[in-house]
């Protein structure tokens, strides 16, 4: 069966079947989009929650505002319906949180980006594993729509 | 990036790495720390993910905010097998085991090879340059980098300096990331004299 592995930016699809896999997000966002009717899988890996004017040539789903938006015209694409849309993210943990003692950590600010531009398309969230202060590895079976994250030293867990 | 701003960057990797083995050979009270010349690199966003080892391999990653004249973050990565000689040799903890004392032992060792650099650019530039206290995390390469990156929000690209060294007759690699913000390289290159960054 084919495995993606979607890096820091890219946007992945697969359709029917196979694996959508990021490994090690830290305080980016795994963001899995599922149509389970048309079997249509999109994983993006946010890096950061707003594009910006010194980066114009960034990929779309470097960002969350362009991310989302590019994820789901991808689902489209593939023939998913917008409305069947379900949504499961994991990551936007902070790894070093005794530098972030006063303000919101980068990987809070994602999470909380990628569900406000989710929110603003109307697509629910059905599975969640965020924020804390381990790394996770994301895997995204398009067959069933099950995602399971994993910790270092820890058996995975689906959401 | 220019021949100017890369031979800056060579320059700093010496000095930096020259100051970093002297203070850690007196940590490790005279075993010697025999170095590699090491090697100054920029490398684009798209590619930095993939730099330290595979994605999920464990590594050990240092980080701290700079704040003074320049602004900005450096971090120190290294992996596992890495970290845990020189933990051996720090504390003489023949366990293996990521504890406490070998945590505070590494924080305390990035804390040393940051501020090497640190100082050694303060010094080429007569810039204030105060680190905070250091960060630290022992996960999936690809959390460890992304978390840096993200941390100093670099999109672009990103200053890597790889040392080497022997210690005990096992190499250990280093990996010191320097993210000076954009505004405050450009200081940097300023005062250098080394043109349009």
């Amino acid at each position: 069966m084919v495995e993606l592995f979607v890096n820091m930016g890219q946007i992945c699809s697969l359709k029917t079947e196979g694996i959508l896999t990021t490994v090690g997000l830290g305080s980016c966002v795994g963001v899995a989009l599922y149509d389970s009717a048309a079997k249509v899988g999109v994983m993006g890996h946010i890096f950061l929650p707003k594009s910006r004017d010194n980066d114009p040539d960034a990929l779309p789903g470097k960002y969350a505002d362009t991310g989302i938006p590019a994820m789901i015209d991808e689902a489209v694409r593939l023939g998913a319906q917008r409305s069947r849309l379900q949504a499961k993210l994991a990551g936007g943990a902070n790894l070093f949180p005794n530098l972030n003692v006063n303000s919101v950590s980068i990987g809070e600010q994602n999470v909380t980006a990628v569900k406000d531009h989710l929110s603003k398309h109307r697509i629910p969230i059905s599975g969640m594993d965020v924020e804390g202060s381990h790394g996770r590895k994301m895997r995204f079976f398009v067959q069933n729509g099950v995602v399971t994250v994993t910790a270092i030293g820890k058996e995975p867990i689906e959401i | 990036m220019n021949e100017a701003k890369l031979d800056f960057l060579k320059e700093l990797a010496n000095i930096g790495t020259g100051h970093a083995t002297t203070a850690l050979s007196q940590m490790l009270s005279g075993k010697l720390f025999q170095l590699v010349v090491p090697e100054a690199r920029l490398i684009p966003f798209n590619e930095a993910a993939n730099y330290v080892g595979g994605l999920e391999q464990v590594i050990v990653g240092i980080f701290i905010v700079i704040s003074g004249d320049v602004g900005g973050h450096m971090a120190f990565l290294l992996p596992y097998d890495s970290a845990m000689v020189l933990v051996r040799l720090l504390t003489g903890d023949e366990s293996g085991e990521m504890n406490e004392l070998a945590l505070s032992a590494l924080q305390e060792l990035g804390n040393i090879m940051i501020t090497s650099y640190l100082n050694a650019l303060a010094k080429m530039t007569q810039l204030l340059m105060a680190p905070s206290i250091p960060g630290i995390a022992v996960d999936m390469a690809g959390a460890v980098w992304e978390s840096v990156l993200a941390g100093a929000q670099v999109v672009n690209e990103v200053t890597v300096i790889r040392t080497e060294f022997f210690a005990d007759g096992k190499a250990i690699e280093g990996n010191i990331i320097f993210l000076p913000d954009q505004a405050d390289f450009e200081k940097i290159a300023r005062i250098l004299g080394l043109g349009e960054m």
